[in-house]
């Protein structure tokens, strides 16, 4: 499909295993600062008020573990000849072009969740902290091949600073 | 820096035969750093015993205080001393060395080609005493400060510096350099831009900064009045004429005799009544600029133009702060503004890129600012516009732009509309376009992309006229036809290719 966030080129996708693993890594992180606040509200307030919030919590929750598997399937990425093409987002859309020549470095990171499922986060640094060149979940073998495409890439690209 | 020795530049009385040059800080140094901490002190011991509210407390017999006093005085003269007698600027063949410390010692290495950026700054007690700071930019967060030196010997030092720093061996430089109390001219600078305090002040008067204090406090004169208290008048005129007057003179005395100059060896800016500072201004880091136009300004045909630097923090905006600040140009007419712009980025002329306005739709997006907002670019600059009251123009470089976004929000997606962002290595001038046609926008991304990737001759170099030996420069001068042709070709060869 072509549209204005997928333009013609050589999409990759995220595996569907990251669905998982997004659900899981949405499911603790939001629970915990749930109980947290709530705890925090409860104690210092009310615990009318602690409920409350513990409800949106939840909702919250909810809505991050349905949504994760539309959010995976929403993130695309696509090398092209000079630039790295990274889209995501479902309400806000973002295609974000980052040029080879630009890269000051590639990082690979895996957490605990990340390496229990096999996978890697792949992160294209440049000068600007807005550009924001993160693939999640990637399969490690993936993201260590990514990584060396890139930096292949940026090493014979670069660009005057 | 081939078989020299060392810095040729000084004069043979102040170069010792092993090619080193040694410095001290001026005597007076311990005195003008230690007030502050004097006052400080007297204030807080004051504080203390201030009757506040629980009953006057007894004082002190005056032999106490004036014992501690004494007392307080001396130590900080002993360190000081110490201080001073420990701390030594060394400059060698290739870097400059700053000593200090009696018990810990430090000493900071900075080469001479890292050298990004010097400032003179003379706060108000430096300057009673004719003394100033000397600032060094290395790109990193912490500036190296020599303080303090005499005016005549820092000027001096500065200009050794960066000339080095650009990769000359140093020409004369001499330390019996007459030196102008209000200014950091020399008959070789050529001023390209200067503010008289007049147009300072009446850009205060009209700024919008100055109305919304003014609104203000006429806001809260009519609440006052409607619930009938008198009083509030007076309430709320004292806070609101000390307002404005504080704000008037802040701008004023901070860019007082404000001038951009350029000698050849670059940019500086100069400024300020009360606190003095020199800054140089390094051309290849700015990353984008900012004009704005306040509502009155409009009228006046002025402008303000604020720079993000790399290093040099967040955009300043409070125009009374000593030392470094990233105004370009305090106020100024259009043509000002295209000097200093040139004298940047002498390349790109932002006057003659045609801008596109957003569609008639974008006003449901941006019910005010829509009818203003427009954006284009050129080979050199992207440029957009936005505001409704106060008129911004962002100024990117395509050589600057690390990556370019399109975005679009379940609104804009309604509207066939999109949004596309620069991102630069600054974080201040978050640079975007709004509203633009969602059916263009990834053409334009991909024209931006192919600008990126295929440069033009570097657009802070004027062409011919720089001679520098930057080692990043090389090869990039010269041919200057051949490079725009090339780049024209590949550009539209990137667009067919990819659509």
């Amino acid at each position: 499909m072509t549209d204005l966030f997928t333009p013609a080129a050589d999409w990759q996708r995220l595996p569907d295993r990251y669905v998982t693993v997004r659900r899981l890594g949405a499911l603790t992180y939001n629970l915990a600062t749930t109980l947290v606040g709530v705890l925090a509200v409860g104690f210092l307030f009310d615990w009318g008020w602690a409920g409350a919030l513990a409800l949106v919590g939840l909702a919250w929750t909810g809505w991050r573990v349905i949504r994760a598997g539309r959010w995976v399937r929403s993130f695309g990425y696509a090398e092209r000849d000079e630039d790295l093409l990274i889209t995501h987002g479902l309400w806000n859309k973002r295609l974000t072009a980052i040029p080879y020549g630009r890269m000051l470095s590639v990082n690979v990171e895996s957490g605990p969740i990340d390496r229990a499922w096999g996978l890697a986060r792949v992160e294209l640094v440049t000068a600007s902290v807005q550009s924001a060149g993160h693939i999640p979940g990637l399969q490690q073998a993936d993201a260590a091949v990514l990584r060396d495409r890139l930096i292949a890439a940026g090493e014979a690209q670069a660009l005057p600073l | 820096m081939t078989a020299d020795p060392g810095p040729v530049g000084f004069p043979p009385d102040a170069l010792p035969p092993a090619a080193k040059l040694t410095e001290r800080p001026h005597p007076l140094t311990p005195f003008i750093r230690g007030w502050v901490v004097l006052l400080a002190v007297v204030i807080s011991m004051g504080r203390e015993f201030l009757p506040n509210g629980e009953g006057p407390r007894p004082l002190p017999p005056l032999e106490i205080i004036v014992a501690v006093v004494a007392a307080l005085a001396a130590a900080a003269g002993v360190a000081g001393y110490i201080s001073w007698r420990f701390t030594r600027f060394v400059i060698d063949a290739d870097e400059l060395r700053v000593d200090t410390g009696a018990i810990f010692r430090r000493s900071i290495r900075i080469a001479f080609d890292k050298v990004q950026s010097i400032d003179v700054v003379q706060p108000l007690a430096a300057r009673m005493f004719g003394l100033a700071e000397l600032q060094i930019d290395i790109g990193s967060h912490e500036r190296s400060k020599l303080r303090y030196l005499q005016l005549g010997r820092a000027y001096a030092l500065r200009d050794y510096l960066l000339a080095r720093a650009r990769g000359y061996q140093a020409e004369a430089a001499t330390t019996t350099r007459s030196v102008s109390v209000l200014t950091d001219l020399h008959e070789a600078d050529e001023v390209l831009v200067q503010v008289l305090p007049q147009t300072l002040l009446l850009a205060a008067v009209t700024s919008h900064e100055f109305w919304a204090i003014v609104l203000g406090g006429l806001l809260f004169v009519t609440v006052g009045l409607a619930i009938g208290q008198w009083w509030v008048l007076l309430a709320a005129a004292v806070p609101t004429i000390s307002g404005l007057f504080g704000f008037v003179s802040r701008r004023v005395t901070g860019q007082f005799n404000y001038t951009l100059s350029r000698r050849e060896h670059g940019l500086r800016i100069a400024r300020g009544l009360t606190s003095l500072t020199s800054q140089s201004l390094p051309a290849r880091r700015v990353q984008a600029a900012q004009l704005s136009q306040s509502p009155l300004w409009r009228l006046l045909g002025l402008y303000r133009i604020d720079i993000e630097v790399i290093g040099w923090g967040a955009v300043t905006d409070n125009e009374d702060k000593s030392g470094v600040s990233t105004i370009l140009l305090p106020a100024g007419s259009l043509a000002q503004v295209q000097v200093a712009l040139a004298a940047i980025w002498p390349r790109a002329d932002f006057t003659a890129i045609e801008l596109s306005p957003a569609p008639l739709r974008a006003r449901w997006l941006h019910p005010f600012s829509g009818p203003f907002l427009r954006w284009g670019h050129d080979q050199y600059l992207v440029v957009s516009r936005h505001g409704w009251l106060v008129r911004r123009w962002q100024l990117v470089p395509h050589a600057r732009i690390q990556s370019v976004r399109v975005t679009q929000g379940l609104l804009s997606r309604r509207l066939g509309l999109a949004d596309l962002e620069f991102h630069t290595a600054g974080m201040h001038i978050a640079a975007h376009a709004s509203g633009v046609e969602a059916g263009v926008v990834l053409e334009r991304q991909t024209e931006l992309m192919a600008l990126l990737h295929h440069p033009g001759p570097d657009l802070s170099e004027s062409g011919a006229a720089i001679g520098a030996p930057d080692s990043d420069n090389l090869g990039m001068d010269g041919d200057q036809a051949g490079p725009d042709a090339l780049r024209a070709d590949q550009a539209e060869a990137t667009i067919s290719s990819t659509e």
